[in-house]
C-alpha cells in the first residue's frame, strides 16, 4: 500500500500518512425459510439470504503530538438487491489539551461492562447488522458528537454532546428480516427522529475512577429511547417516534477468585410515561447486571451473566393494553453464557454465546469459528440461531437465524 | 615484637586455610543467582521502551509476525510494575492497546482496549502460563517468573557460548500452577543475564528451550535484544527482536492509565 503524503501539517513527522483497511465479503443463509410472512415482510419470505455483500474499507489516521485525525470509509456492494452504497464509519478530530481529550465528530462510544447485554449503553446499535452475522463492530453505530473528557488526580470525567439523533437500526418494514410486527395492516408508516435543536440534544456524563485495581464509573444520560415506539394515526397510518428517556447508573469491575466480576446496574425513566399508563411508550424500568469471566485453562475463556429489567408501574401497563395486545411480564430475566477457546497459537477461536430468558422463553445461540489463516486473511464460519415465543425479544427472529460466513483481507 | 609477628602470621595462615578450605564463600547462592538474573532480566533501569517484532514460526515454516512497541515502568524494583503495549500489526490486532499493572504475589490486573468497538476490557489474568499474543512466550516469560515461587539449586558452573554460567535447576514450590516440573538455567556469571533456558515438563521431558541470541549493552544496561523460545515438542518456535531500546526516559505515571489505552501517545504508534 503507498503512503499517502500529507501535507502541510507541522508536526506530523513527513513520514506519510498510511492507510489501512480491509476488503471483506459476507453472506449470511437463513436455517428456515419463513413460508407466511406478515404482509410488511413479504421479503423474508422470498429471499433465502440473510446477506450477501462485499467491503471495502479505507482507514487514515494522520496524527500529531497533539492532535489526530481518524477516517473511516467504507464502500458496500449489496449482491442481494443489489446496489452500491457509502458509509463513513468513523470520522473524528482528536485534540489533547492538557488534562483534557476532545473528539469532535462521528465515533462510536461505548460504555458499561456488559456482553451483549446493555444498560448504561444507550448509543445507537445496529441490530440488524448483528442479526445478519457481521462482525461484531457493526452493532456498534457511529454518534455525530462532541466528547470532551478531563483527567484529574486518576479520575475522569466525560461529557458527551449529540446534537443529531440517531436511532438504533432495527428489522423494519420491507427489508429481509422477520420480525413481530403488531402493526402489520398498517403499511403507511413513517418515522418522527427528534428535530435537531438545542433541546433535543442529547446529553451524556462518566465519571470513572480505579480504585484498589476496581473500575468504578456512574454514569447519566438524557436523551430519547433509542428503538422507535409506534402508535396508530387517522389515515390510518403508523407514526414511530422516539420517546424522551434519561438514564442514571452505575457499574464496577475488578478481579475476584482469579477471574474478573462486573456488576452494572441503571434507572430508566421514560419522561413522557411516568405514570406507566401511555400504551405505545415504553414504561420507567430498572436493570441490573451482575457477570463473571475467567480463564479456566490457558486460552479457554469462561463467563456468564445475569441481566434483569423491571419494569414500575406494570399495574397500569397491564391496564393500557388492549384485548389480545402482547403483554410483557413485570421482569425479564435473561441469563447469557460465553465460551471462547483459542487454538493453533490462537489463530483458531472457537466461540459459543448463548442468551436465554428463563421467563419469557426466548433464546439465542451463536456458535462461531474464525481463523486467521495468514496474518492478513481470516475467515469466519458462525450459526445465529434465535427461538421463543413468536412475540418475545428474540422469538421474533426465528425465521432469520442463519449460517454466514466472512471472508477478510486486511491491509 | 615478636609475639606480634607470630599472631599475624597465624592469621594470616588461618585466613589462607579457609580461604583454601571454601573458595565457595566468594560464591553466591542460587537464590541470589536467581534474584539477580531477575533484576537483570526484567528490571533494567527505572524504565523501559522497546520496538518489539515476534516472529512465530511453525515446523513446516509457516510463518506469521507480531509487532510492537513496549513501555514498562517499575514502582519497585524487584517489585510492583506497569506495562503498555501497543500493538503495531497484524492488521486484525493494530492499535490495540493493552495494559497490565503486574503486582507480586497477587494476580496481575490486565486491560485490553479493542479500537473498533472503543471498549476497554478487563482481561482474567490467573494463568500466568499463557501464551502470549500466541507466541511461544508465556506472560510469564515477558513479564517474570518471581523467584520466590520455585526452590533453586546451584547443579554446577559451565559455558554458554563464551560466556561463563551458572548453571540453576529451580523446581515450582506449588507444582500445580505451572505446566513445567522443572527448569534448567544458564545465568551469565558477570552480566546476571538468563543466556539460557530448558523447561522439562512434568513427565521429565524436555519441552521448551529459551536461548538469548543477541545481548547489547544500552545505556550501561547488558539487554537481550534477540531471543527465542523453541517448544522442541511440537516444532514451533518464536523470536523476539528487541529495537529502539531506551532506559529511563521518565515515562509518565499517566502512560499506564484508561486515558492511554484509549488514546496512546503519538511517539509509541509511528
Amino acid at each position: 500500500m503507498a503512503p499517502l503524503a500529507l501535507g502541510g501539517g507541522a508536526e506530523a513527522d513527513g513520514e506519510g500518512v498510511p492507510v489501512h483497511g480491509f476488503v471483506q465479503s459476507g453472506t449470511a443463509y437463513r436455517l428456515i425459510q419463513p413460508d407466511r410472512c406478515a404482509r410488511t415482510q413479504r421479503l423474508a419470505c422470498r429471499e433465502p439470504f440473510v446477506l450477501g455483500e462485499g467491503r471495502a474499507r479505507i482507514e487514515l489516521a494522520p496524527r500529531g503530538e497533539w492532535w489526530g485525525l481518524t477516517a473511516k470509509g467504507e464502500m458496500i456492494f449489496d449482491a442481494l438487491v443489489p446496489e452500491v452504497d457509502g458509509e463513513l464509519r468513523e470520522g473524528y478530530l482528536d485534540l489533547a489539551l492538557g488534562p483534557l481529550d476532545l473528539r469532535i465528530g462521528r465515533q462510536v462510544i461505548t460504555w458499561g461492562v456488559g456482553d451483549l447485554v446493555f444498560i448504561n449503553d444507550v448509543f445507537p446499535k445496529d441490530w440488524v447488522a448483528f442479526i445478519a452475522g457481521l462482525p461484531l463492530e457493526y452493532l456498534k453505530k457511529g454518534s455525530d458528537a462532541v466528547s470532551v473528557t478531563g483527567h484529574w488526580a486518576g479520575a475522569s470525567l466525560q461529557l458527551v454532546l449529540i446534537p443529531r439523533f440517531e436511532a438504533d437500526t432495527l428489522p423494519e418494514a420491507g427489508g429481509r428480516l422477520a420480525f413481530h410486527d403488531p402493526m402489520a395492516s398498517l403499511e403507511h408508516r413513517h418515522t418522527d427522529d427528534p428535530t435537531p435543536s438545542p433541546g433535543n440534544t442529547e446529553v451524556g456524563a462518566r465519571l470513572s475512577r480505579n480504585v484498589l485495581g476496581w473500575d468504578l464509573s456512574l454514569y447519566a444520560y438524557r436523551g430519547f429511547f433509542h428503538a422507535p415506539a409506534g402508535e396508530a394515526e387517522p389515515g390510518p397510518r403508523l407514526r414511530f417516534f422516539f420517546p424522551p428517556l434519561s438514564v442514571y447508573g452505575a457499574s464496577a469491575q475488578g478481579a475476584l477468585l482469579g477471574g474478573v466480576l462486573s456488576l452494572e446496574a441503571g434507572y430508566y425513566d421514560s419522561r413522557h410515561d411516568r405514570a406507566g399508563r401511555d400504551a405505545a411508550i415504553e414504561n420507567s424500568s430498572v436493570r441490573l447486571l451482575t457477570g463473571y469471566q475467567r480463564e479456566v485453562v490457558p486460552d479457554l475463556m469462561l463467563s456468564g451473566q445475569y441481566y434483569v429489567q423491571v419494569m414500575e408501574d406494570h399495574a397500569e401497563y397491564v391496564r393500557s393494553r388492549g384485548p389480545g395486545m402482547p403483554r410483557r411480564s413485570a421482569a425479564r430475566h435473561v441469563l447469557t453464557a460465553r465460551l471462547t477457546r483459542l487454538l493453533l497459537h490462537q489463530t483458531l477461536r472457537l466461540g459459543l454465546f448463548a442468551l436465554a430468558s428463563p421467563n419469557d422463553g426466548d433464546w439465542y445461540l451463536g456458535p462461531e469459528a474464525r481463523y486467521q489463516i495468514t496474518d492478513a486473511l481470516s475467515a469466519t464460519l458462525g450459526l445465529n440461531v434465535f427461538g421463543g415465543p413468536r412475540r418475545s425479544d428474540y422469538g421474533q427472529f426465528e425465521a432469520n437465524s442463519n449460517l454466514y460466513t466472512v471472508l477478510r483481507y486486511a491491509f | 615484637m615478636a609475639l606480634n609477628r607470630a599472631v599475624a602470621a597465624v592469621i594470616l595462615a588461618l585466613l589462607t586455610v579457609s580461604w583454601l578450605a571454601q573458595p565457595s564463600a566468594a560464591q553466591p547462592s542460587a537464590d541470589q543467582i536467581m534474584s539477580r538474573a531477575h533484576l537483570a532480566m526484567y528490571y533494567p533501569g527505572e524504565d523501559m521502551r522497546a520496538r518489539v517484532t515476534m516472529r512465530l514460526v511453525s515446523r513446516d515454516g509457516k510463518e506469521r509476525v507480531r509487532e510492537l512497541t513496549m513501555t514498562r515502568r517499575d514502582l519497585q524494583d524487584g517489585g510492583e510494575q506497569r506495562y503498555f503495549i501497543y500493538f503495531h500489526r497484524p492488521p486484525d490486532v493494530r492499535d490495540m492497546t493493552f495494559l497490565v499493572w503486574k503486582y507480586p504475589g497477587k494476580d496481575d490486573d490486565r486491560w485490553l482496549y479493542i479500537p473498533a468497538l472503543k471498549l476497554v476490557r478487563r482481561i482474567a489474568a490467573s494463568d500466568k502460563r499463557s501464551s502470549f499474543a500466541g507466541s511461544d512466550f508465556s506472560y510469564e516469560d515477558i513479564s517474570g517468573r518471581e523467584p520466590e515461587e520455585d526452590t533453586h539449586k546451584l547443579i554446577r558452573e559451565d559455558k554458554a557460548g563464551a560466556r561463563d554460567a551458572y548453571v540453576v535447576e529451580s523446581v515450582p514450590k506449588d507444582p500445580g500452577s505451572v505446566d513445567f516440573g522443572r527448569k534448567l538455567s544458564w545465568i551469565d556469571k558477570g552480566r546476571g543475564l538468563p543466556l539460557k533456558e530448558e523447561y522439562f515438563d512434568r513427565r521429565g521431558d524436555l519441552a521448551r528451550v529459551f536461548t538469548a541470541e543477541e545481548i547489547t549493552e544500552i545505556q550501561g544496561f547488558w539487554t537481550v535484544t534477540r531471543r527465542v523460545m523453541k517448544n522442541v515438542q511440537t516444532g514451533h518456535w518464536t523470536e523476539a527482536i528487541l529495537a529502539d531500546v531506551r532506559y529511563n526516559q521518565k515515562l509518565a505515571p499517566d502512560l499506564f492509565s484508561e486515558r492511554a489505552l484509549r488514546a496512546p501517545p503519538t511517539e509509541l504508534v509511528r
